[in-house]
């Protein structure tokens, strides 16, 4: 690999999280590169969440080290940490009368200081970010009358306001319809190819397989596999991990996971096999 | 103009005519136009001018500053705890300042001047005592525990004025106007002991503005902006307990206002921003409370009653029927 010298854009070692008393986290490890998307799965419990969260600085960290361009996590703090990476929660609550370009300034906000007012730059990040995550259609209606998916989108916009290289978005897709589910898949992808680095959670093993880079697969508090979706998600690894009976394919780009949802279903055609690009 | 806007303006010009009105309205009548004048510097002399300088100012100024100090209170700890039942009342500091109070108007009735420095340092204490014990164990700082340790707080503290007014019930009587909350006319006197406090807490509170906005998209959205959830609601916190302290030592326990006026400001204006919230309360806390003291002085004039019930006959009126509209 060349650049030694430069550290990765994430290096997460040895992460543990100990909340209440219950270990969620054991040895878990997670690196990233710049412009790439990468995709978090696992069964439910397993610690996604957990860990995202955990090396965003968002979430405990209970042990381990996690480093952000080779700089400790706990030495950043405040604004630095809003520019080094951006963190887009599953749902977010919906103060009442707030619009969507207010919420995306209170995203903008994280750049400024204390007392300080929005300059025009600020201003021209904020539409940016609007513009960006497709949100300027409805970007004077107030968050409450926003549905699920324009929400999402939404949400994106407030990360993109913070103008951090990374942005971390935990399932952002688990309460979404189809429609939804594709519009902001194709928006994650479409920002991580203008260069942004881009950490889903996602349950869906046929989206990640199709929009990320790499997937890295969480179970039982650790990470047991990383690298591109047709080298980890294989149907041994769906079996040991989800104890599924399933496979996925892939043909042109599009993506399906086919499952025995029922016993005594028929084994599936071999060459079916998800192929590498 | 936007709705915020036009609230916003409505609120100035009532906060305008209740502090013309507290300083024209008593006893006795003082014109308008004198009192204008005299404010500006341009008075008649007279007994006019002397009702108006050395009674009525430092009473309205009084009205002002506190119902001001209780708005943004309540303002801000609605803000950090997302709590609507969230007053100056759930972090302990009024039950404390009544019982600072009650303690020397019954125990040390010689040394009553004591007793705003009283009120002021048992509503600090109450406040403390909260923050230490939702600050301790598990899921530290969270909104649950800071209003669950600030009702207990509250209770507690409640239950030890009841006490000690059972057991000197001849005191009761004087103890009622501080409990029902009143201004007096020694206003630049009681402000020069406690301003710094309000001084404080009013700084600390703008610098919440925009950290309370992070916080209402949640504490995952506002740790993502680089801030501390525990850290904005302690914050928020502590100046709510500084300015309704001081409140409560000069004015009584008045912390409905904290409760009801930052509801009204939200549901008039139609958006919880905190850069309209906060200092729309603390107009609208002033009106309030400049209206409900100039009632309080002049219904049965020359007879002063308590201004915390005119308060509340003024305030809820307006909120049950901007309630009634609200989603």
């Amino acid at each position: 690999m060349a650049g030694r010298q430069e550290p990765p854009l994430l290096e997460a070692e040895g992460v543990a999280v100990e909340i209440g008393g219950a270990q969620i986290l054991r040895e878990a490890e997670l690196t990233v590169e710049r412009g790439e998307l990468l995709a978090i799965v696992g069964p439910n419990g397993a610690g996604k969440s957990t860990l995202v969260r955990a090396v965003a600085g968002v979430g405990p960290l209970s042990g381990g080290s996690v480093r952000w361009s080779g700089r400790s996590l706990g030495g950043i703090r405040g604004r630095e940490l809003a520019r080094v990476r951006a963190f887009v929660p599953q749902r977010m609550p919906l103060p009442a009368g707030v619009d969507v370009r207010e919420a995306v300034t209170i995203g903008r906000s994280a750049q400024l200081r204390p007392l300080g007012r929005l300059t025009g730059a600020d201003r021209a990040a904020v539409d940016g970010a609007i513009e960006r995550a497709g949100v300027e259609r409805f970007a004077e209606r107030a968050l409450t009358t926003l549905s699920g998916g324009e929400l999402q989108r939404v949400q994106i916009a407030i990360g993109l306001a913070q103008e951090a290289p990374v942005l971390i978005a935990d399932e952002p897709t688990s309460q979404l319809d189809l429609g939804a589910t594709i519009g902001v898949a194709g928006l994650l992808r479409s920002l991580a190819a203008d260069g942004l680095t881009v950490i889903v959670v996602v349950h869906d093993l046929a989206l990640a397989s199709a929009v990320a880079d790499r997937v890295v697969v969480v179970a039982g508090g650790r990470t047991v596999a990383a690298g591109a979706p047709a080298q980890v998600l294989t149907p041994q690894r769906l079996a040991e991990v989800w104890g599924a009976e399933a496979h996925l394919s892939e043909h042109n780009g599009r993506t399906a996971l086919h499952v025995a949802w029922l016993p005594g279903t028929s084994a599936p055609p071999v060459e079916a096999d998800v192929r590498a690009p | 103009m936007t709705r915020r806007t036009l609230v916003f303006a409505a609120l100035l010009a009532a906060l305008l005519v209740a502090t013309l009105a507290s300083l024209a309205l008593g006893a006795v009548k003082v014109p308008v136009s004198e009192v204008v004048n005299v404010i500006f510097g341009n008075g008649h002399g007279g007994p006019d001018q002397k009702i108006v300088e050395s009674l009525r100012l430092p009473r309205t100024v009084e009205a002002l500053i506190v119902g001001a100090a209780l708005g943004i209170a309540g303002a801000v700890l609605q803000g950090a705890l997302g709590n609507p039942l969230a007053s100056p009342d759930v972090i302990g500091v009024t039950g404390g300042a009544g019982f600072g109070a009650i303690l020397i108007i019954v125990l040390f009735p010689g040394s009553i001047a004591l007793l705003p420095l009283s009120a002021l340092l048992f509503g600090l204490l109450a406040a403390a005592l909260v923050f230490a014990f939702a600050w301790s164990g598990r899921n530290r700082g969270s909104a649950t525990k800071v209003v669950l340790a600030g009702i207990a707080m509250l209770s507690l503290f409640t239950a030890a004025t009841t006490g000690l007014l059972a057991a000197y019930p001849d005191k009761a009587p004087s103890a009622i106007f501080f409990i029902a909350g009143g201004l007096t006319t020694s206003g630049w006197e009681d402000l020069e002991t406690v301003w710094p406090y309000f001084a404080a807490g009013l700084i600390v509170a703008a610098f919440l503005i925009r950290p309370l906005d992070r916080l209402s998209l949640g504490d995952d959205v506002a740790a993502s902006l680089g801030s501390r959830p525990q850290a904005i609601r302690l914050g928020a916190g502590i100046a709510a307990a500084l300015l309704t302290a001081a409140a409560a030592s000069i004015a009584g326990l008045l912390g409905f206002l904290g409760l009801v006026v930052p509801h009204v400001v939200r549901m008039a204006g139609g958006t919880s921003s905190h850069a309209y919230v906060v200092p729309a309360s603390a107009v609208g806390g002033a009106a309030l409370l400049a209206a409900a003291d100039t009632l309080a002085r002049t219904l049965r004039a020359p007879v002063e009653m308590p201004v915390g019930p005119f308060m509340v006959v003024l305030g809820v009126p307006l909120f049950l029927w901007l309630l009634r509209k609200a989603v």
